[in-house]
């Protein structure tokens, strides 16, 4: 059951759902033996992207030919890259080239802006950098025709949220976050990126418990592959800066959210100081909830420099 | 076709361009204001009202030239709710028999621009109320625009599954934004009434009611070109049924030129030929009615309008002097960016709407009475609806008399709208303990920052105040519905009729800056005290 048929099939309201057909493998049982769980390489972000998915076993592993791709980096900021609060354009333009080299039929693009649409796409230089490759488009998805109603049926908290139609309809999801802070969520990575392909992400902040719904939406939302751009790290003051940028050089690339996401955390300095996943609310839960895994120290991790 | 439709049509098509052109990036390229420019009520009232003259209003003054030669033909050919009225009229008229008889109403439009003019000596601007430009454009961008835009994309909704299928990439998430807006019933009422008078004559309005259309009659009693009638006329009555002005006395000799709009329907139903438009004099009378014994009625008019004025400056909102004691002001009235100090901006606004068609967020709303009867339809930022772009300029660009000042790109950003708040008993933060940081993460201007508080689990939000300028993204981006927990009051608000916004702002001591380039990426070797708490990490 791919990833369509599998948010369709909640869609059409059956909650009942097999056991580990999805979502809920842990990474070291569905990976031939010899990948490593957790890829980082050092380098330019486009040919760090690049070795870093090869060292993973490659882009074709996730996409099939004539799959629909769809990439959700961080974009809703209009500041240029240097602000590290979008992903570096470069980094998405890797990774669109490779989907596409993998025999991509069409790669999505897609947030959810926080200011003015067309800036965002403007200033983020992702607009200039990947729209013009073949059959790739960036977009900014706003209006609520866009959305539809989903259940979450592995929820504990946020049973529903309206998500983006075109995840529906993607055979591949692809998380492309920029590796920064967030005064809410601790750090906002691959899991947190998730909101921006929801409409009604305030509830999480009101209704909801921030770092139970963040990992309820990614029972829903589980990327296939998580590449953290941490070309630049935003270290203090996110998630929308200005605030202290490390040129740590370094993409991270997992087949598991969560371990992206706990590597991303021990791996640098956060407001001058380490952390352990554990002290992330979302990481720590996702953990316990069988989502992924943060104990990094006990994952094959393959570290390259370029 | 004749040619006056032609001319009609492409004059209407134009004025629609510009409306819409006014709510995109180009309208900065474009005069699109140019039509209101046209509208002599809103030179003469502004003029007055506000003691304000500027080179735009040239043009006003050259329609008021043009109909010392030529007639009404601004009436006949060019002013949009004219066409728009003989389009409807097409609907609503019935034939000459079926029309109740009417007494003579044509004076009312002297009256209403005597009372116009009465408020204006007082500074005060009533044009709203009744000048044609105005109401056309709050007609055409506050209702007729929004329902395009909703029809328009409910079309693409249908064609986007097939431009999915065919690739066509640009079109699948293309989408028109609709935009709403308040005061929307009282126009549509308004117009249904103008259009549905068509039951008592053709072009009612232009007829009895126009104030523009009674400062042009004033000067076009006896233009150069003007209707004439030789002694052919057999006096068939044809042209006095069929002037859609009424403008033919029984005698169809006789002309009230102040009437005419120049249409040239006469000339045309003249079976003999016995009418044309010329400057030559064929030794005939032509000139038509007095009308002396409305003198009174017109003083009487201007004092009404004065007195009326004198009224609406003893009412509770009337604005004496910005931030006066004892000024009740509306407590969350934010004014667009650039807005004169409200004394003058009221003044000066002639409610247009135009800015509240070309604000890209939709923020810009007319208002009710929030600002006293005087302020009646005027613009006010409603930051729920949408925030204020701070690197937007359009509102100034567009508006026909300066009531908001045409910024220039690098002032845009000192002119402070005013200072958020938090109202911490509603924040999700202050009173709910919920990890919330949206006001932080929207905030342009990083004016927002979140500081560890005793007796507080979570983080909690404090606004800088002088690097607040009062955008509303935080108002809008706040997740508590309904009254959100952080809004933008006028605190602070910049307001100068003269003077630069920068060097005022710099003077408060404000630092208003959107995050520019070299704040970016503080030095790793900076020891910058980033040891501090780390919010959102648990210890
Ligand atoms: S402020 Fe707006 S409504 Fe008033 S005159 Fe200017 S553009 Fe028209």
């Amino acid at each position: 059951m791919n990833r369509r048929d599998f948010l369709r099939y909640h869609l059409q309201g059956a909650f009942a759902l097999a056991a580990g057909s999805t979502g809920l493998l842990l990474p070291k049982e569905s990976m031939a033996v010899g990948e490593p769980d957790i890829v980082v390489v050092e380098g330019a972000p486009g040919a760090a992207t690049r070795a870093a998915l090869n060292l993973l076993g490659g882009m074709g592993q996730f996409v099939k030919p004539g799959d629909r791709v769809l990439i959700k980096p961080n974009m809703s900021f209009s500041h240029p890259p240097e602000s590290a609060t979008n992903t570096h354009p470069e980094v998405v333009r890797e990774l669109a080239v490779m989907c596409k080299e993998a025999g991509a039929a069409k790669v999505l693009i897609l947030d959810n802006p926080l200011a003015s649409a067309k800036r965002c796409l403007e200033r983020s230089g992702i607009y200039d950098t990947c729209n013009p490759i073949d059959d790739c488009t960036v977009a900014m998805i706003t209006s609520s025709k866009h959305f539809k109603r989903v259940d979450i049926p592995k929820a504990t908290d946020m049973t529903s949220n309206e998500v983006m139609k075109e995840v529906l309809k993607s055979d591949v999801l692809i998380a492309a976050p920029v590796a920064k802070s967030h005064a809410a969520a601790g750090v906002s990575l691959s899991m947190k990126g998730m909101m921006g392909l929801i409409r009604k992400r305030r509830a999480m902040h009101w209704r909801y418990d921030l770092d139970t719904s963040i990992v309820d939406l990614c029972t829903l939302l589980k990327a296939d592959l998580a590449v953290i751009d941490a070309s630049r790290v935003l270290s203090t003051n996110g998630p929308g800066g200005p605030g202290k940028v490390l040129h740590e050089k370094k993409i991270i690339v997992s087949k598991d959210m969560v371990a992206a996401d706990a590597c991303a955390v021990s791996m640098f300095e956060w407001y001058g100081r380490r952390f352990k996943p554990r002290q992330v609310g979302h990481i720590l839960e996702a953990h316990k909830r069988g989502l992924g895994r943060m104990d990094v120290e006990n994952l094959t991790i393959k570290t390259m420099t370029l | 076709m004749s040619l006056r439709r032609a001319i009609q049509l492409i004059s209407l098509a134009l004025f629609l361009f510009f409306l819409i052109v006014a709510s995109t990036s180009f309208g900065s390229y474009l005069p699109v204001d140019s039509f209101l420019q046209l509208d002599p009520t809103h030179f003469m009232g502004t003029l007055v009202s506000a003691r304000y003259f500027s080179l735009s209003f040239l043009t006003a003054i050259l329609v008021l030239l043009i109909t010392l030669v030529l007639g009404r033909i601004f009436c006949g050919y060019i002013c949009p709710l004219g066409t728009t009225l003989d389009g409807t009229d097409k609907i609503f008229c019935p034939s000459h028999e079926k029309r109740p008889r009417l007494g003579n109403l044509r004076p009312i439009k002297y009256y209403i621009i005597a009372f116009l003019f009465g408020a204006a000596v007082l500074g005060v601007s009533l044009i709203f109320i009744a000048a044609p430009l105005s109401l056309i454009t709050r007609f055409y961008g506050l209702v007729v625009y929004p329902v395009f835009a909703l029809f328009a994309d409910g079309i693409l909704s249908i064609i986007q599954p097939l431009a999915d299928r065919f690739g066509i990439s640009s079109l699948v998430f293309a989408q028109i934004k609709t935009p709403r807006f308040a005061t929307q019933f009282f126009i549509l009422v308004f117009f249904a009434a103008i259009f549905a008078s068509a039951r008592f004559s053709p072009r009612f309005w232009c007829r009895y009611l126009c104030p523009s259309g009674a400062l042009l009659a004033l000067v076009s009693r006896k233009p150069l070109l003007r209707r004439r009638v030789t002694e052919d006329c057999t006096d068939c009555g044809k042209c006095v049924e069929s002037c859609p002005m009424g403008a033919i006395p029984e005698d169809p000799c006789l002309t009230l030129h102040e009437e005419c709009i120049v249409c040239r329907t006469c000339e045309k139903v003249c079976p003999v030929d016995a009418v044309a438009f010329t400057s030559e004099v064929p030794g005939q009378p032509s000139h038509g009615v007095e009308f002396s014994q409305t003198r009174r009625r017109f003083i009487a008019s201007g004092l009404t309008g004065a007195v009326t004025a004198a009224i609406s400056l003893t009412g509770l909102k009337a604005v004496s002097n910005q931030g006066a004691l004892g000024q009740v002001a509306d407590p969350r009235l934010i004014r667009p960016p650039g807005a004169l100090p409200e004394k003058e901006f009221l003044s000066r606004c002639v409610r247009c709407g135009e800015c509240m068609a070309a604000c890209p967020t939709n923020t810009l709303q007319p208002i009710w009475f929030q600002a006293g009867f005087i302020g009646l339809f005027s613009p006010a930022l409603n930051m729920r609806r949408g925030p204020c772009d701070p690197e937007c300029i359009r509102c100034g660009e567009v508006c026909p008399t300066n009531a908001i000042t045409n910024l220039l790109k690098n002032e845009r950003i000192w002119a402070k709208l005013g200072t958020a708040v938090i109202l911490r008993h509603a924040c999700l933060a202050w009173e709910h303990q919920k990890k919330c940081l949206v006001c932080d993460e929207v905030c342009p201007f990083d004016a927002v920052v979140f500081k560890d508080e005793p007796e507080h689990e979570v983080p909690v939000p404090h606004v800088i105040e002088d690097r607040c300028a009062g955008c509303g993204y935080c108002e809008y981006f706040c997740p508590v519905q309904n009254q959100a927990a952080i809004v933008v009051t006028p605190m602070g608000a910049l307001r100068q009729s003269r003077g630069s916004y920068e060097e005022e702002a710099k003077r408060q001591g404000l630092k208003l800056v959107l995050r520019p380039k070299d704040e970016y990426g503080l030095p790793e070797s900076e020891e910058k005290d980033t040891r501090g708490p780390a919010p959102g990490f648990t210890e």
